[in-house]
């Protein structure tokens, strides 16, 4: 057809509704139903938990000294994070709690949840046994870690040096192996917590698929690379977000372990953020910190997002 | 689009707050006049339950100014601050202000949250009034002030073959009497040590601030740490009394450790006298015979009953809120002037509270308490002193005191040797805090 | 790809499930070698589950302990004389019930609250397409990347004006609408295969529809650690409470716990661990009731692929 007769036909009669029209109807009844959908649990959140955040930035540029006075200062607060020592070690404390919690977590919670993910008997038991550190008290974790972890007459270096260890490390009472043992009582606190997660998402993983790999003859580590560590996939990429979301916040148990000791060997950002704001009542730079937490979380979120966006397929 | 709108609602937003939160004291009406009806006054507390000092002033004032009730408010006593602040940054502060802490009072004043109440009378030789002056101007007024005294336990020191404190000791005699203690004590076939220190950064820095010639935190010269410092190591490694770590991983409590008679000796503040009196009462301590010495000085200067030794402690006191109805100011200041005065201090004294003013009367009162020690010693030690301020007045304190802990806990866990904490310290707060 | 010409009910799926579950194991058809691997299996689980369990075995010995007892050189795992009556204590002069009560309703309304809204705007996030819709994620994700104090007294100040301070509203309110539900939810729908809600679009059911009669049974396993989590993180939640629940009538359990137990220097542990031991039981008691809802899965037969 040539555009002449193309343009009388459609001179002719009134267009019918055009693929692109049609497009756009169906988008924008997509975009309401979305809308709809999303809009109980957002208009909540944007109130209750969006607005104070924005407050939250808008005040890292200011002096706010919490009862009115907020002068817009402009980076002032930022440039002085960077000159500072304290935020400095801070961060790298954080960085270095959770590299190593991050990974360890997740080996474990999944290797407890592939173990637990039976019918077998009393395996209840053990399931709730693994939840029990996450709901217990953490001033009683927090003692009887300390216990196990005493220098001198704990249990665990009484095992290192009846192994051979003549100089087993101070653990709490030393700067560098505080936050080792940190760590340690971390991943134990949180291995149930992630292997909850783990365990529904394992649910999802079709029974058939293991029996046909089975049948081609593939043995237990393959099964578990090439069938359960793929449909895993959504599930994995939540618990790591949110497991190194809550590494990076980390607080309340490095609060009561070690109070950011000895010196400042285990002081993370949200100590610091917590000390320049309430000890020291500097709210607005407690916020330009709490804005650096959050640019951390972010652009490593972000990595994590478009790394699972790549590899869906 | 949505994020436009997000961010002009997140700018209206914010300006509504700052607006409600700047509501203290401003656009009140100018009445002024006096309200001669009933008023009510409210004020923060903590543990009411178990803290009776409140109630005690509360009746007594209501006592005398029948039209004048005050009302507790109740607060959670480990997060005191922060949830006071919260209050008054939502404008529903309390009226009358307790400053449980000194670090505080700057951040409150700067923040225009105080009433000067300069013009409120306070009787001759009430201590810890400095602590409420921030450029001459007064924000609040002492009704408490606890300083720091040694308990020792005079059974254990029988026990051992040791004389009593007499109130003669530098530290030196202290370092030796631990040391005869813990060995009599040993060879007596007790497992009880010379003496106790709790894990307090107040502990060791307290008395090097306040009995040290240069002891000021805010110079930024931590020099004069050393020596102190040195010298508790030194009981610490020879085993005189439990170390640092091993008191931490346990989460010892001072209470248990000389109210079960782990130690024979123990520096701390005057508030455990009552805690020590009804703990006896209650079966939670051991009976035993203890009384309290002035705390030992760094020199000879100072010690012995005839002159005044010097310690440190912080007061407690009330402040006004400055977003306070207009008409209530006039019985709010009457209720300061009230808590700082003798029968305040008598009413305290006799619920076992160490009121910040101390006559003869009032030591009477407090000695008078059954269970509280008797000899003419523990009531040296109690009312005569002279009490250093633990935390200076200053915007500056806070951050300071943040440093100086950390310095503490590297040293005394043994993770830092005392000359690198110290240039450590100095240098975080020439670049931290900033030095004028 | 096949497509599934009606939608499917819940109870087919179960057939489905059943026919492919793997046998029982028997006892009969062990051989000495798998005995053994089981009997090393189970002592290698009991140790775990003595090291999992050894501080909440302290915390209970010691609420049985007298105050001045429980912490001390060297550790004490058993009291010298068991107190009793630190438990009665608890219950007969604190006001356990009502901290219990108000728990309990907070627990289960956020509960509820973050389930149903946090489910139901996953399913818009990961079944829906409009603009704006991933930058609207990260924006929830976001955060939950900033630490709840940094923001506390904002929000505060906020509920104050709004009046709802010193109510239960305040936590409900500040607790139910949280992103962790909504990127828990949207996770697990994107597990979901999309021939199923397509086939029954096909069939004329609303996204409504879909979302209730599809989406919700086949992501039950995700649903009941939500519901799980949720509840456990608002029975034990401090700070929150904290700030906002001033009145003792209105005190959660660890509210009052920590106000019965201490004065300004003090804090009588033993007290404040035998509450806790009671605290602990409902959820402990819940977790191993429910367990059966997190292995419950529906395997979703041949779908994928």
């Amino acid at each position: 057809m040539t555009s002449l007769v193309a343009d009388d036909v459609a001179a002719a009669s009134p267009p019918p509704a055009s693929p692109r029209r049609r497009r756009s109807r169906l988008r924008l009844r997509s975009t309401l139903i979305g809308w709809s959908f999303i809009l109980p649990n957002f208009l909540g959140f944007a109130l209750l938990t969006l607005v104070p955040v924005v407050t939250l930035f808008y005040m890292s540029f200011t002096n706010w000294n919490v009862f009115g006075k907020a002068d817009w200062i402009g980076l002032a607060n930022f440039q002085r994070l960077l000159g500072d020592g304290s935020f400095r070690i801070s961060v790298l404390n954080t960085l270095y709690y959770s590299v190593m919690h991050i990974p360890l977590t997740i080996v474990v919670s999944l290797g407890l949840a592939l173990l637990l993910n039976n019918k077998l008997r009393g395996i209840a038991f053990f399931r709730t046994a693994a939840f029990f550190p996450y709901i217990t008290s953490i001033v009683a974790i927090a003692v009887v870690w300390n216990l196990l972890f005493s220098p001198d007459y704990g249990p665990i270096n009484q095992i290192l040096r009846f192994i051979g260890f003549e100089n087993p490390p101070g653990w709490l009472t030393s700067s560098e192996w505080a936050m080792p043992a940190v760590v340690i009582v971390s991943t134990w606190r949180d291995m149930g917590y992630y292997m909850i997660l783990f365990l529904a998402g394992l649910q999802t993983v079709p029974r058939e698929l293991h029996e046909a790999a089975r049948v081609d003859g593939a043995n237990v580590f393959q099964r578990f690379f090439n069938v359960t560590l793929p449909c895993l996939r959504p599930t994995m990429f939540f618990v790591t977000v949110m497991l190194t979301i809550n590494s990076f916040k980390i607080f309340d148990l490095i609060l009561v372990m070690t109070n950011g000791g000895p010196g400042q060997s285990t002081l993370v950002l949200s100590q610091f953020i917590y000390k320049k704001g309430f000890e020291e009542s500097q709210f607005g730079y407690a916020s330009a910190a709490a804005v650096a937490l959050f640019l951390l979380c972010i652009v490593v979120t972000i990595v994590q997002f478009f790394w699972n966006k790549r590899r869906s397929y | 689009m949505k994020r436009k709108f997000a961010a002009a609602a997140g700018i209206a937003i914010v300006a509504t707050l700052s607006l409600a939160a700047c509501s203290g004291g401003s656009g009140d009406t100018p009445a002024a006049e006096e309200s001669s009806g009933p008023v009510t006054l409210t004020l923060s507390g903590w543990s009411l339950e178990t803290t009776p000092e409140f109630q005690t002033l509360a009746d007594a004032f209501h006592e005398k100014n029948p039209d004048v009730t005050v009302e507790l408010k109740e607060y959670d006593p480990a997060n005191y601050n922060t949830l006071v602040t919260a209050d008054l940054a939502a404008g529903v502060g309390p009226d009358i202000i307790t400053q449980k802490e000194v670090k505080y009072v700057t951040t409150f004043q700067e923040g225009g949250q105080l009433l000067d109440v300069s013009d409120v009378k306070l009787p001759d030789g009430i201590s810890g009034t400095s602590s409420y002056e921030v450029d001459g101007t007064s924000y609040g007024v002492p009704y408490r002030q606890d300083s720091w005294v040694l308990f020792y336990n005079k059974a254990l020191f029988d026990q051992a073959g040791v004389d009593y404190p007499d109130g003669s000791w530098t530290w030196d005699d202290y370092d030796k009497a631990a040391a005869a203690l813990t060995e009599g004590l040993s060879g007596a076939g007790s497992a009880a040590k010379g003496t106790y220190q709790h894990r307090w950064q107040s502990t060791v820095q307290g008395f090097a601030n306040a009995q040290s010639k240069d002891g000021d935190i805010l110079k930024g010269d931590y020099g004069y740490l050393k020596p102190y410092y040195e010298r508790v190591l030194a009981l610490q490694d020879a085993g005189y009394q439990v170390d640092f770590n091993t008191s931490s991983a346990n989460q010892l409590t001072y209470q248990g450790e000389f109210g079960k008679q782990n130690a024979a000796m123990m520096p701390m503040g005057t508030w455990y006298v009552a805690t020590l009196i009804a703990q006896q009462a209650s079966g939670d301590a051991d009976t035993f015979d203890w009384g309290i010495a002035p705390i030992p000085q760094l020199d000879e200067k100072t010690t012995g009953t005839d002159k005044t030794p010097v310690t440190f402690g912080d007061p407690t006191g009330f402040s006004i809120n400055a977003g306070i109805d207009k008409a209530k100011v006039g019985a709010a200041k009457k209720f300061l002037e009230f808590a700082a005065g003798e029968d305040a201090a008598k009413a305290l004294a006799a619920i076992g509270i160490t009121p910040a003013l101390l006559n003869d009367a009032v030591v009477e009162t407090y000695f008078g308490v059954k269970g509280a020690p008797s000899d003419d010693l523990s009531k040296f030690a109690f009312s005569t002193h002279e009490t250093r301020p633990e935390n200076p007045t200053s915007s500056k304190t806070a951050a300071i005191q943040g440093i100086l802990g950390d310095l503490h806990t590297a040293v005394m866990s043994g993770s830092d040797n005392i000359d690198n904490a110290i240039k450590t310290a100095e240098d975080r707060v020439k670049n931290e805090v900033g030095l004028d | 790809m096949t497509a599934i010409e009606s939608p499917i009910s819940r109870r087919q799926l179960e057939d489905v499930a059943e026919e492919q579950s793997p046998p029982p194991v028997d006892g009969k058809t062990l051989t000495p070698a798998r005995r053994v691997a089981r009997i090393v299996g189970y002592t290698v689980l009991v140790l775990a589950a003595v090291a999992l369990l050894m501080p909440f075995f302290w915390m209970v010995m010691s609420s049985l302990k007298s105050a001045n007892e429980v912490f001390s050189v060297p550790i004490k795992w058993f009291p010298e004389t068991f107190v009793w009556s630190n438990y009665v204590e608890i219950w007969t002069e604190s006001d356990m019930l009502t901290w219990i009560r108000n728990t309990l309703v907070l627990a289960v309304v956020v509960t509820f609250l973050q389930v149903l809204t946090g489910s139901f705007a996953a399913y818009g996030f990961a079944k829906m397409r409009f603009p704006g819709r991933d930058v609207l994620f990260l924006v929830y994700i976001g955060t939950i990347a900033v630490p709840w104090q940094s923001y506390m007294i904002p929000q505060f100040i906020l509920l104050s004006n709004l009046k709802v301070s010193n109510t239960l509203w305040a936590i409900i309110l500040i607790q139910a609408f949280g992103a962790f539900g909504v990127f828990l939810m949207k996770q697990y729908y994107e597990t979901i295969p999309e021939e199923l809600s397509e086939a029954a679009r096909l069939d004329g059911l609303s996204e409504y529809a879909i979302w209730r009669r599809i989406m919700l049974p086949l992501s039950i396993p995700a649903l009941a650690s939500l519901t799980l989590l949720t509840f456990v993180n608002t029975w034990n939640d401090y700070l929150g409470p904290l700030i906002y629940l001033r009145s003792p009538d209105l005190w959660t359990i660890q509210l009052g716990l920590k106000s019965f137990v201490s004065n300004l220097y003090d804090t009588n542990y033993a007290l404040l661990f035998a509450g806790l031991t009671i605290s602990v039981i409902p959820i402990a008691v819940i977790f191993l009731l429910g367990q059966r809802f997190f292995i419950e899965g529906i395997a979703t037969s041949g779908m994928k692929g």
